[in-house]
Parts: C-alpha cells; structure tokens; sequence
C-alpha cells in the first residue's frame, strides 16, 4: 500500500518578545544571552496562545503535531519535549505527537524510556518518539563533554528500546549507565514500540544513522538541492542494507504561513526571519566544540562534498528563501502549489509545517492554521 | 655515540600502538610529552637540548601521527601509556619533561611511579585548579583566539608565521583530530585532577616547574601550587612570556633547564 502523505503541525514556541536590539551587542544568542530578558508572565500568555494553536490544528485534521526541545534559547521556550508532549495529549483528540525529540545522549534512558511510555498510553498510542542529538549548546547546557554525545546516543537509543520491548528485569552493563536492575513499570501500548524518526540538518552521518535503523529522517529544512542529495544517501544506505526506501522514510520541514491573501501572507511571513543571524552566532565552537562531530563524521563529510549545510551561514534575502522554496507564503492557493511542487521534487512522506515565528501575532497563527487544515492540506493531498 | 643534527621520524610499537617519534643528540634521554595542540615535530629548543641528552619528542595517543587504542581514554590511561612508550624504548632513569597538557599527564606519570625517572621538568602544566584564577576557555574559542592566549608577545616568536598561517586541508584535518583528542581527555573535569596536588605528595623526583608570567591560559599562580605539592621543587618563573616558555624565551628556557639537570 502506498504511504499517503501526512502533514504536521510545528512551533517552536519563540519567546517573541525579543528584538535585534535586545541580543547585540552579547557574545552569542545562546549562552551568552541573559534569561534576564525573560519574563514569566509574558511566557504565561505565549504558552497559552501555543497551545491554542495545537487544540485547532487537531480539529482542522492536521495528521500530527510536531514538538522538539531546546536549551538556553530564546526562539525555543522547549526545555522538556515531554513535557509540551504531554500537553499535547490533553489539548486534542487525534493527532499523532512526533516528538523531534528527546535529547538522550543527555538524560537518563530508562526515565526517558518510561516517560514516553507514559505519553503513549495517555494518548491511545498516538506518539513518535524521536531521537536526537540535539545541537551542541544542548550538550554543553547539560555539562557533559562533547566527545561523549554520540556514544551516550547510542547507548541511551540501544537501552530505551531494550525498555521497550524486552520484559523486566534485565542488566545492562553500559559504559554510561550501567544498571543492575532495569525494570520500568510502564511500556507503550504500541508494538513492538511507538516509531522512532531522526532528524537532521546537513550531515551525512545522521542519514546514514537512520537508514541502518530504518528510521525515516526528517531534513530540517535545508535547501532543495542539499536535501535531494542527503535523500540520496539514505536511499543508498538502505539499499546496502537490503531494503527499498520509501516516501514512508522520509520528512522535510518547511517554514509556512497561509493568509487571505498573497499581500498580507507576506507581510505577516516576514517575521520568519525575526533574529536570525543572531540564533547561532557566537564562535563556531559553540556549535561545532572539539568531539562533537566524530572523526567518522569528518571522513564522511571529506569523502561526500556536498553543496553546503542548510542554510546556515549564507546570506538570503526573504524573496531569496522564497525563490528557493525554503520559506512559503501566500494565500492557500499560492502555498498549495508551492507545496506541491515540493512534494513531486522531494516527495516527502511527512511534511512537518514550521508555522509560527517571533513576535507574529496569534490570530494570524491561527488563521494560518484554519486555512491549511482546511483548504491547503486537503487540495495537497488530491494530488 | 653520533650526534644526530636535526630530529629523525620514527615509529615505536607499543603494544601493537605505532606511535610516531623524533629524536636526536646524545646523552642520558630526555622524553618531552607535548601539549593539547599535539605535537610541533622536532622543534629548535629540542635541537638545542640534544647537544647534552638524547632527546624523544613522541606523539601521544590520539595526536598527529599516533592513533588512540579504544581504551586510552583518559589523563589516567595515557599517563599508563606513556610508561609503556618509555618500557617500549627500553630506556632507564628518563628525564620526564611535559609542557600544559604534557606537563600534566608527566605529573601523573610520576605520581604514578617515578622509579625511573631521574628528573622532572613541568613547563606550565595543566593538572591543578587554581584557587584565585581560572583556567582559560581553550576549546570553544575561535584559532585567533586561542593563539593570542598563547603567547605573551608574538615578535618574541620565531617563525612566528608558521602559527598563523592559513592551514592546508590536511594541516587542518589533523588540528581537528588533536582537538578532538584533547577535548576527549581535557574536558570534564576541565585541565585538572582534583587529586593531583595530593598523589603529587608521592614524588621523589628532583623536578623543575617552569613557568611563564603572563600565562594568559593557566594562571602562575598553578605554578606555586604545583611547588607546594611536589617536595622540595624548585619554581623558575620566565618574566615577560606567554604559556609557551621553550618558544617564546627559547634560550632563557633552555639555560634554565640545563642549568637544573647540571645541579643534580
């Protein structure tokens, strides 16, 4: 049977209240940044409106929602994907809750473990749990080394799912959580375990990773021509590993924002660039320190040129990253095509909608939520 | 014995660990553990002090030309390798030199057993929080950075080109590669060891601590801590010089090392 195309709703949940003015002048926009800037009772109001969001895109049948987790960042007011996960479960009715995702090279697995087991049984076994290394700042935030991130991945990955799926009690003798006893109450109610995704940005070891685990990859959105080539890789992975990948294996992330009309979908969607260069400034190795990306990784990306990593350091202009089908905006009609053309270059099993940025206000949010639920995603999924 | 002039590459098996080398000069040996940069190669101070020793200038696990075995993943284990390398070279009654992250794991090495190490020489080691100060930020700095905290004054430094100039692809790869390796050995807990200013306590070994006194990466004052927990080590402090000694006061270094292994 073919995989049909399943349409996500994500926001970030940007503390919006910043400004440019606000981060010059500090050494980076992560962890230079003071949280003096925030202010509990604007978050309050924020978190409200986001969750709103949520409840509507369920009864606009989007087919999920998409969550993630950030540390130190003004743009993410995320510290716990559980957490906005759990919300999620009580704020709507159908839609799967893909987690994009827990950082678990640093938290305790089996928590983890048991945590996501507990959200899939709240929610009738309507949660994807993804995986991620999460950016370095994650890795610092928490205080541990960056050399360690991706075997503390991989050990946190191979225990999680032995949680999953072999009866307690059981020993795990690992290099960074070694247990005598491992035996958690709580399993997810789907088998043999809810699905697993992994998302990644540019890196060819992250597509590589996926592929070997028949996980489908979620490119966050980076530009076309790099994501057909990392596509490729997984597409050639899989096949050294003995099976043919599908759309079913495959998301892109796409910014987006549908109005009423061309005009105002372009006002309104200009705020997707609301403090941009400022998000990962700060020197390079604060998101590449000594070790988080393994020699491995460097060969990988030695022996594989590719044409750049996402869009992260180039100079585009908002009509530059709409030529180049990387920010979408328009009245359904302008945004329906646009995504169908997305669809037939990529054709992405999952198109996770990057919906909501900074300071935009939450009746437009909401509006742009109404009308892709119910013009842009059904006229998408005709065809 | 031949007086080699300029340091020869060589590898060394130890324990099935190819472990890549220069050497040269003549007289009782003298093995220097490099920094967590990795190795510079065979440098002029080291052609300076193979007139008197027989000098081994190796690359440590995990740096340049030397791969890391799985296990080698600590201060502690490379500490336990280097005593393989020197088993390995079959050599007797070293002097034991290490510079920063050299200088730390030497200090390791002899807490860890100093029977045959004649001399101790730590030239502004890593190894020992300071009380006052603190140690720079050395891995999530930009290169420009990380080579202003390094020397006090850049027209002290001979070929100071050759440590600014723009890298090859492969000079690069291999930077990273070492920076990896550091970061692995270096990070947490960050350029020290809680327990080595008491392990020090064990030492027995005549030793030198060199420092420089604008060290913009490890405070001096380490230097006087160091002083208190070996006993009876003497402090030579080089005025008006970064946290790279033997470069950036190349002869004022090598006389006041030469002048101590001539005291003993």
């Amino acid at each position: 049977m073919a995989h049909e195309l399943e349409v996500f709703w994500f926001s970030e949940q940007p503390y919006g209240h910043v400004t440019e003015d606000d981060l010059e002048g500090w050494e980076s926009g992560r962890m230079h940044f003071p949280n003096t800037y925030f202010d509990p009772e604007k978050a309050h109001v924020l978190y409200s409106n986001y969750h709103d969001q949520y409840q509507l895109a369920d009864e606009v049948n989007f087919d999920g929602i998409m969550s993630n987790e950030h540390h130190s960042s003004y743009w993410c007011m995320k510290p716990s994907v559980n957490v906005d996960a759990a919300v999620i479960t009580q704020r709507t009715k159908k839609a799967k809750i893909a987690m994009l995702g827990n950082v678990i090279a640093v938290n305790d697995p089996v928590k983890m473990a048991e945590e996501i087991a507990m959200l899939d049984c709240i929610s009738g076994g309507r949660v994807i749990s993804g995986f991620v290394r999460g950016t370095a700042v994650e890795t610092l935030h928490a205080g541990y080394p960056p050399t360690e991130n991706r075997p503390r991945f991989e050990e946190a990955h191979d225990l999680i799912v032995k949680c999953w799926t072999q009866p307690g009690p059981f020993r795990w003798e690992g290099e960074y959580w070694p247990h005598r006893m491992v035996n958690p109450w709580v399993v997810p109610i789907q088998k043999p375990h809810p699905p697993v995704w992994f998302p990644g940005t540019g890196s060819p070891e992250s597509v590589i990773w996926a592929a070997k685990h028949r996980y489908p990859y979620m490119n966050l959105g980076s530009l076309l021509d790099l994501t057909k080539q990392l596509k490729g890789i997984y597409h050639e992975t899989a096949a050294e590993e003995g099976y043919e990948a599908g759309p079913e294996h495959f998301g892109y992330l796409i910014r987006c924002l549908v109005a009423d009309t061309d005009e105002k979908a372009q006002e309104i969607g200009r705020t997707f660039l609301w403090t941009e260069n400022h998000r990962n400034r700060g020197p390079m190795e604060f998101n590449d320190p000594p070790g988080y990306q393994s020699r491995e990784a460097l060969r990988i990306k030695m022996s594989r040129p590719l044409i750049g990593t996402g869009t992260m350091g180039r100079r585009m202009t908002y009509e530059d990253l709409q030529d180049a089908y990387n920010i979408i905006v328009g009245s359904p009609e302008t945004v329906t095509e646009k995504l169908r053309h997305i669809r037939k270059d990529l054709d992405p099993g999952y198109i996770l909608i990057y919906g909501n940025e900074g300071h935009m206000a939450h009746e437009d949010v909401m509006r742009s939520v109404e009308l892709l639920g119910t013009k842009v995603i059904p006229a998408l999924k005709e065809g | 014995m031949t007086t080699v002039q300029s340091g020869s590459r060589t590898t060394v098996n130890v324990n099935g660990t190819a472990v890549e080398m220069y050497s040269g000069g003549s007289g009782p040996p003298l093995v220097f553990f490099h920094g967590a940069g990795g190795s510079n190669g065979w440098q002029a101070w080291h052609e300076d002090l193979s007139a008197e020793y027989t000098v081994y200038v190796p690359s440590q696990p995990g740096f340049n030309g030397t791969e890391a075995p799985d296990w080698v993943k600590t201060i502690h284990d490379v500490a336990h390798f280097n005593h393989m390398f020197v088993e390995a070279l079959g050599l007797q009654d070293i002097i034991l030199m290490g510079s920063s992250m050299g200088g730390w794991v030497s200090a390791e090495m002899a807490a860890m057993d100093d029977h045959n190490i004649d001399a101790l020489v730590l030239v502004d080691p890593a190894g020992i929080k300071p009380r006052e100060g603190e140690i720079a930020e050395i891995f999530m700095v930009s290169a420009d950075t990380r080579l202003q905290q390094r020397f006090h004054d850049p027209s002290q430094v001979e070929n100071y080109e050759n440590y600014s100039r723009e890298l090859s692809p492969e000079e690069q790869l291999v930077v990273h590669s070492n920076a990896i390796m550091a970061s692995q050995l270096c990070w947490k807990p960050y350029l020290h060891n809680p327990s080595l200013p008491h392990t020090l306590s064990r030492v027995g070994t005549p030793t030198l601590i060199v420092w420089g006194n604008q060290d913009a990466i490890i405070p001096v004052e380490c230097g006087h801590l160091f002083q208190q927990a070996i006993q009876g080590s003497q402090l030579r402090i080089i005025d008006n010089c970064g946290h790279s000694p033997a470069v950036e006061k190349r002869s004022e270094f090598v006389a006041a090392v030469t002048g101590f292994l001539n005291s003993l």
